[in-house]
């Protein structure tokens, strides 16, 4: 299966999925450099406010993201092998990660928002809750996805010599899962 | 399909990959729990970052197997804003 | 014509560039205003003449998005159009409807325009571009439903497309969205958030798909590319512009009481509007470069390629130059603005109407394919002039527009409003030369229709295999 050469021209799955990625990658890093960029003015508002984040609840959330793209890796594994079975049951849990990622997400939510904390409080948070809450909607629009491609895995869509689907809708969950690889880091944690 | 040793089965690659990936995200958030700061440390935490990245583009995403043009999307990606926020972070610490 | 209720079009087709016409004599008043304040004052003051100017663009390029549906869906759908009738119908009563409105505009004073037509019942008047009276407004709807009710028939019952279906989204959109003109809130601060609901998710948005699905048609007609190659192409630039442009809004919501942190969503996200355009430009040309055969309406091709890269220039760059918050700070409501309002509509919507007008008029008047050579040639000429002279009556007011950001907003010593006015009275004379010769191009284009007609149809040029 694997092979040293490398020998597509092109990545997995639909071009226009790719095109999609890349777009909305563009996005996101246009956001991580504002955000950099913005706290070399206001270093201290940015140290402060972020030690009022909870890294644990994001650690598990990156786990949460990691293990679902894992799985999404098994998934395509398995269509590969002409396992639908398998290959269902794997974009299933890979699914249910995105829901334990939602769910924890949302209690931070809740405990921020709780406190009144909202877009105007200040710029920290404005870009905390921005870049988290544009996350937090290409994680449901990824689940869905996934959810889509698992009921046609189950219908019978997809077999070992014709898979594209699985490609294309793996491909946009890896890149949430990239999105929130970064943003970790750079929100949580360096300081 | 793939010669296995017949005395000890391999680890699939991506599972290799998905756990070097746990370990680094335990990493960064045990300097986050200790809090630990500092540009040096940012940074370091900043490369584990980009570096998980680079994992999933090349073995879950399967650029890995891709020639060209494609092969560079993810690694710009990462390389760019990484950059960036590199010399953000670095104007920032007090220079 | 591969249908005969394609013929509806060219009532279409011809009161588009009838008022198209209208549209610049106006332009030509309001440019000489700008110079000598007083003049046709006070039969039609500058504020009559500007809403005039502006109130018959949008309405022309209405009819031509119409003529360009009435069109394109029978052949798209391969079917008749479901009610010719109707379409006729809605023709006159739209057309009736703008001219009353426009005589309105011009013989009674504002507002008595409105007593006399009860505004007062439910206001909508008052408010740029969206100047009409509310009863015009209300037929606006009815013959927008109508326009959608015979297009979606005709599109349900036949053969769906994507062109077909992202053109009836577009269309579909836009009417939708016109009815937040009749949304008019007391608190200013939503007033003007809801306002641009109608004129940013129009130009910024909806009619963008419009824009995409004609060129992707005149594309497949004019190249002979495979239809799937152009429709992926369409799927993803549409969308490029949905996800730009959306949360784009923003980029209006800088300074008028809303949060701050518009300042940051409108900027990120509108700073990716260009990326639908680029992608337009790069998309026509390529599908001409791997184009299977020569079609014979060069004219078409040369006006399809022209809106992609005009589109790009004006809507994408020049909006991009005054996009980012911290530069719009200085520049809002400048002649920056008016540059880049200038090249944007005429690049992207003036253009890709008169590109539809061009591939489908020679063929709605009897012809296989193409108009003469002699026809062609004119026509061309008239894209050169009037393309050429956007972008110089452009340039002169993006010079205007940084003189007057410099001298009334950033410097020290910043200087009064009208002070700055007469400094920047050069460009303004500059822009209303070029805006003469506009008209010629106009006029040029005009006469195309006319010359040629006893002339040959162009022949086609085999394809080097």
């Amino acid at each position: 299966m694997n092979s040293r050469q490398p020998d597509r021209r092109y990545p997995p799955g639909d071009l226009a999925i790719w095109i999609f990625i890349l777009a909305e990658l563009s996005v996101f890093a246009i956001f991580f450099a504002a955000y950099a960029f913005t706290r070399m003015n206001n270093v201290e508002l940015f140290n402060e406010f972020q030690q009022s984040l909870d890294p644990t609840s994001a650690m598990l959330n990156t786990i949460a993201l990691i293990t679902s793209s894992y799985f999404v890796v098994r998934a395509l594994a398995a269509i590969r092998e002409d396992n639908r079975e398998g290959c269902e049951s794997w974009l299933w849990a890979a699914c249910a990660m995105g829901g334990v990622f939602l769910a924890i997400k949302s209690a931070e939510y809740a405990h921020h928002f709780g406190m009144g904390i909202n877009l105007s409080t200040n710029t920290f948070y404005m870009f905390y809750i921005s870049l988290t809450f544009f996350h937090f909607m290409h994680v449901i629009l990824g689940m869905v996805i996934l959810a889509a491609v698992a009921v046609k895995t189950r219908q019978g869509a997809y077999s070992a010599d014709e898979h594209t689907g699985v490609e294309t809708g793996g491909s946009y969950w890896h890149m949430v899962d990239l999105v929130w690889l970064i943003l970790f880091p750079l929100v949580y944690v360096m300081r | 399909m793939n010669p296995r040793s017949e005395h000890r089965p391999m680890p699939r690659p991506c599972t290799l990959v998905y756990l070097v990936m746990l370990l680094l995200t335990l990493l960064t958030w045990l300097i986050g729990k200790t809090g630990i700061t500092g540009l040096p440390v940012a940074l370091g935490v900043l490369l584990l970052a980009l570096l998980k990245g680079q994992l999933v583009g090349d073995w879950f995403m399967g650029l890995r197997g891709v020639r060209g043009l494609w092969r560079w999307a993810v690694i710009l990606w990462l390389a760019i804003p990484g950059a960036l926020i590199s010399v953000a972070f670095y104007l920032s610490s007090g220079a | 014509m591969q249908y005969q209720s394609q013929s509806v079009a060219k009532l279409y087709f011809i009161a588009a560039i009838g008022l198209f016409v209208g549209q610049i004599l106006f332009g030509l008043i309001i440019g000489l205003q700008y110079l000598m304040g007083d003049f046709m004052f006070p039969e039609i003051p500058f504020n009559v003449a500007r809403m005039t100017h502006t109130n018959l663009l949008i309405v022309w390029l209405l009819f031509g998005f119409m003529g360009a549906a009435y069109y394109l869906v029978p052949e798209e759908a391969e079917r008749e159009l479901e009610s010719p009738l109707l379409a006729k119908l809605m023709f006159w009563i739209f057309l009736v409807a703008g001219a009353l409105t426009v005589l309105g505009y011009l013989l009674v004073p504002y507002s008595g325009l409105a007593q006399m037509t009860a505004n007062s019942l439910m206001p909508t008047m008052g408010r740029e571009f969206l100047e009409q009276p509310t009863i015009t407004k209300i037929g606006i709807v009815v013959v927008a439903l109508a326009f959608l009710y015979n297009i979606g028939m005709t599109i349900l019952k036949g053969r769906k497309t994507v062109v077909n279906l992202v053109l009836l989204i577009g269309l579909a959109g836009l009417a939708v969205l016109f009815l937040f003109a009749f949304y008019n809130p007391a608190n200013v601060v939503l007033d003007k958030f809801f306002w641009w609901w109608v004129v940013h998710l129009w130009v910024e948005g909806v009619w963008e798909l419009i824009l995409g699905s004609i060129l992707a048609f005149v594309l497949i007609k004019t190249t002979g590319v495979d239809r799937e190659v152009i429709e992926k192409w369409l799927y993803v630039i549409i969308a490029m512009t949905l996800i730009t442009g959306i949360i784009g809004t923003g980029h209006h919501y800088y300074w008028i009481g809303t949060p701050e942190y518009w300042q940051w969503w409108g900027s990120i996200f509108s700073a990716m509007e260009p990326i639908p355009f680029f992608m337009m430009t790069v998309f026509a040309f390529n599908m001409v470069n791997k184009r299977r055969r020569n079609h014979p309406n060069k004219a078409a091709v040369l006006w399809a390629l022209g809106t992609a890269t005009m589109a790009f220039l004006g809507a994408g760059v020049w909006g991009f130059l005054h996009t980012l918050s911290p530069v719009n700070f200085y520049t809002h409501g400048t002649q920056i603005t008016a540059a880049h309002g200038h090249m944007a509509f005429y690049g992207a919507y003036v253009m890709i109407v008169l590109t539809i007008i061009s591939y489908a008029m020679p063929i709605l008047r009897g012809r296989q394919a193409a108009n003469s050579n002699r026809s062609q040639v004119l026509e061309m000429w008239s894209f050169w002039l009037m393309t050429v002279s956007i972008v110089f009556i452009t340039l002169f007011l993006t010079a205007a527009g940084i003189l007057q950001v410099y001298l009334q907003r950033f410097s020290d010593t910043a200087m009064p409003f009208m002070v700055v006015q007469d400094k920047i009275a050069l460009f303004y004379w500059l822009r209303e030369l070029t805006g003469v010769i506009f008209l010629i191009g106009l006029v040029v284009y005009i006469a195309s229709f006319f010359v040629g007609n006893d002339e040959p149809e162009a022949s086609v040029e085999p394809t080097a295999e």
